[in-house]
């Protein structure tokens, strides 16, 4: 909020919504800047009932309603924590609660997007969906997690990965909203696994090389032989074990997986694309989600990814997007061409 | 006769199979029917997508393939109704599933 106390709203609602390239990045602090002022011009209760349009800049505040569905396949569920509220007595509650805080505040406070549509939409998630039910999803509107079996799975609220992967569906469902088949499938998996590292690497504070690049850590219950689901710096490599097999993803083109199972290998061939994304951030260095994440930040709301987007397509769309905002001929732009060469995707 | 269940998909993405053994009658006359029905109302067979009758917006559900002899439907999670929990149930309960990741074998249910 001290950023923007000496700029009146009105000037930056302005600058906010400047479309400019020259002046990019002025805008970009200034609905950084915006997303922070409804505590001084209209108190929170205020923001919270009513969340206030000014042209394509959207004032809100954080809002998460967690519910609890006992046990049974049914939605929402009933509501046990509700944003503001004190912790419940339930684990994955409040794992699910601090998780959607913790993607909600990427996305508003490091690229000014004011919730996952970008329009202050509250935050919904369902716990204990199922009867020792083995996965996560979002169905449009929530995210839903399940306990897991206790043999293969633990709880999946239990990695911060998976909350904000599952939150980074619900972007994408709003941004590009890529068709959840094939190659473009991938690419919708793949930015819920980038986004959901980025997450993870923000809360703890670590640089590219410092972080794990793995999804869904610690879901796995004792004695599965893997650390986690996927790997973004060495895909393929998550797990090997005698019951579930091994890590399946490939890393680059040369072993694209074709299958008509889960709905033409969407969370196989998402390797592609992840390795593509950790190159990018690990030739930067520093924090992946300052420059790389801009990056594909800037792809997914940049309105050049199509529904149907190829892998190719959207190599040719983190290419334009970093020179949009870094320069052609920058550092950023260089890392981003040498990562898709890498994984073998002619951008 | 033999049903195999393999479902694929997932927050995880992995693919796991199982199967129930039943009478050729019970087969016949009440799964085989089924099977058809869900194949016809294009909610997926071996020549289409297996997400064919996903809702448009859900992601990190299951997909179901129930295979009965040469008679094949695929079904998204959200519209595996009764009769069909029914039966996945009785497959889980009559033996440990094998789980694989999806694509590394072939390209369908498993043979266990």
């Amino acid at each position: 909020m001290h950023v923007c106390s000496i700029i009146p709203p009105h000037l930056l609602v302005t600058i906010a919504e400047s479309r400019d390239p020259r002046h990019a990045a002025a805008a970009d602090s200034a609905r950084h800047a915006l997303v922070q002022l409804p505590p001084l011009i209209a108190g929170r209760s205020l923001a919270l009932a009513a969340p206030v349009r000014q042209g394509a800049v959207v004032l809100s505040q954080l809002e998460r309603r967690v519910s609890d569905a006992g046990g049974k396949e049914e939605l929402p569920g009933a509501l046990v924590r509700g944003e503001g509220e004190p912790p419940t007595g339930d684990t994955s509650a409040n794992e699910a609660y601090d998780g959607l805080g913790a993607t909600y505040s990427l996305f508003s406070d490091v690229y000014g997007r004011s919730s996952i549509d970008g329009a202050g939409m509250p935050l919904d998630a369902t716990v204990q969906f199922g009867e020792r039910y083995d996965n996560a999803f979002w169905d449009g509107e929530r995210m839903v997690f399940g306990d897991g079996d206790g043999e293969i799975f633990g709880r999946f609220t239990a990695s911060l990965t998976v909350i904000s992967h599952e939150l980074t569906h619900g972007f994408t469902q709003y941004s590009t909203n890529l068709r959840y088949q094939g190659q473009s499938g991938a690419l919708n998996e793949s930015l819920s696994d980038v986004f959901g590292v980025l997450v993870e690497q923000r809360e703890l504070g670590q640089d590219a090389a410092e972080a794990s690049w793995l999804v869904g850590e610690g879901i796995f219950a004792a004695g599965v032989q893997g650390s986690a689901l996927r790997s973004l710096r060495a895909p393929g490599t998550a797990y090997d074990d005698d019951v579930l097999g091994k890590d399946p993803q490939p890393a680059s083109m040369a072993d694209y997986v074709e299958t008509s199972s889960d709905n033409g290998g969407v969370h196989i061939n998402s390797g592609i694309p992840n390795h593509a994304f950790y190159l990018v951030a690990a030739e930067l260095g520093g924090p992946a989600w300052e420059r790389a994440g801009r990056i594909w930040f800037d792809t997914a709301t940049g309105g050049a990814v199509p529904a149907d987007c190829t892998f190719a397509q959207f190599a040719q769309a983190t290419r334009a997007a970093a020179g949009t905002r870094f320069g052609e001929d920058s550092e950023e732009a260089g890392a981003v061409d040498a990562a898709w060469r890498t994984v073998g995707v002619e951008g | 006769m033999k049903i195999e269940i393999s479902r694929s998909g997932g927050f995880a993405g992995l693919t796991r199979t199982w199967s129930v053994e039943v009478s050729s009658t019970e087969a016949e006359e009440r799964w085989v029917p089924l099977v058809e029905e869900a194949a016809h109302r294009g909610e997926g067979s071996g020549n289409q997508p297996a997400n064919a009758g996903t809702p448009d917006t859900q992601r990190d559900r299951f997909v179901y393939r129930i295979v009965i002899g040469y008679h094949e439907a695929v079904l998204p999670e959200s519209r595996l109704g009764e009769p069909w929990r029914e039966l996945l149930d009785r497959a889980k309960a009559e033996g440990a599933g094998s789980a694989a990741p999806a694509g590394t074998g072939q390209d369908g249910p498993t043979a266990p």
